[in-house]
């Protein structure tokens, strides 16, 4: 009986040790992967810019003025319906689709995707139309976001 | 438990099967013998080897924040030390970390020196081990420039002054290396060339053999 539980006292002692020993390894291997992840994520800053003004001005009928909206391109344009604001990343592979002023329309450079106006799909591989982004005008201003 | 066990032991097998793993463990590691005066002023050659280990997987890090450009390169530093997230850390332990190498290289010559270590049949061991120091130099040397601060700046002017004084060439050595007549954006991309690339590779091809020499003439014996 004594035996016993001399047995089970160093085995629970074994595995507390084991226990002990990979909790200080796992905090180690952590202290060491944290930073080095921290590290490489792109900065939190440069998505922090929530709403973009841009004034009125710059932004003639038929004309298209290029930025940048939480940290990817995007594009707004004046109709005579007003102002549109989209994203100007091509739903297909990615590329930044460009403004064909003469067309009134967005080409995407790559496979020849083409948008309109509104951002829907008018031929070629992209899948899904351009997102828009909000618009609001204030004044001379537009605000978008 | 069991199954990392069963995984070790299974994997083991498979590399035994192909390569005689366990036989080159027990040879290289676990059998292997060391003399029995061994003791901790051995280490500083390992803890070298680890710190230049270090200042490699740190120097990486810096590389991808770092411009060399002299319009950008001490602002990009400031941005690691401030901005980017844990980056006072790599930054910093990059270049203490590059005063601590030195020592531990320092170190090491003197245990051989005053051990008398690099006598027969070890004498190339020597003579790679100064190469060794002379390029951890050149290393320390050419990557204090690359914050381009004033004392960068100044001190890779006096640096690369010295060589000035050697007679007739004097003059175009140092214009060799720095690349222009006084210290510029030339010689800022030359010496983050040099620093990343040519004296790494340089040093690793010099530890190389004074690896392969230590492993094949053994540990020096007893004084």
């Amino acid at each position: 009986m004594a035996k016993k539980a001399e047995k089970i006292s160093s085995n629970s002692k074994r595995s507390f040790l084991k226990i002990l020993f990979l909790s200080v390894m796992g905090i180690s291997f952590g202290g060491v992967v944290y930073p080095i992840i921290r590290y490489l994520s792109p900065l939190s800053q440069q998505q922090a810019v929530e709403k973009i003004e841009i004034i009125k001005d710059e932004v003639p009928i038929g004309k298209a003025r290029f930025f940048t909206y939480k940290g990817s391109p995007a594009v707004i344009i004046q109709t005579k319906a007003g102002f549109t604001a989209l994203s100007a990343v091509c739903t297909h592979l990615g590329c930044i689709v460009k403004w064909l002023e003469d067309k009134g329309e967005f080409q995407c450079p790559c496979h020849a995707g083409r948008f309109d106006t509104t951002g829907k799909v008018l031929s070629g591989p992209p899948p899904n139309p351009l997102p828009q982004i909000a618009v609001a005008e204030s004044g001379a201003k537009i605000v978008i976001g | 438990m069991e199954l990392i066990k069963d995984i070790n032991k299974k994997l083991l097998d498979w590399l035994d099967e192909r390569y005689d793993a366990r036989q080159w463990i027990r040879e290289n590691l676990t059998d292997k013998l060391v003399h029995k005066h061994i003791n901790w002023l051995y280490c500083f050659g390992g803890l070298s080897f680890l710190g230049f280990l270090l200042q490699i997987g740190t120097g990486i890090f810096l590389m991808m924040y770092y411009i060399p450009t002299p319009k950008d390169a001490l602002a990009s530093v400031q941005n690691i030390a401030n901005n980017v997230p844990f980056g006072w850390l790599f930054q910093r332990l990059h270049s203490v970390g590059a005063n601590v190498v030195n020592l531990l290289v320092m170190f090491h010559m003197l245990r051989v020196l005053y051990h008398g270590a690099y006598k027969k049949p070890r004498e190339f061991q020597w003579v790679s081990g100064v190469f060794l120091l002379l390029i951890t130099m050149a290393m320390s040397f050419t990557g204090y420039l690359l914050p381009w601060t004033q004392l960068s700046y100044w001190g890779a002017t006096i640096g690369t002054e010295m060589p000035g004084a050697t007679p007739i060439v004097g003059e175009w050595l140092v214009q060799l290396i720095r690349g222009s007549a006084q210290i510029t954006g030339i010689t800022l991309t030359r010496f983050y060339a040099i620093h990343v690339v040519v004296l790494p590779l340089t040093l690793i091809a010099f530890l190389g053999i004074h690896f392969l020499m230590i492993r094949k003439v053994g540990i020096s014996g007893p004084m």
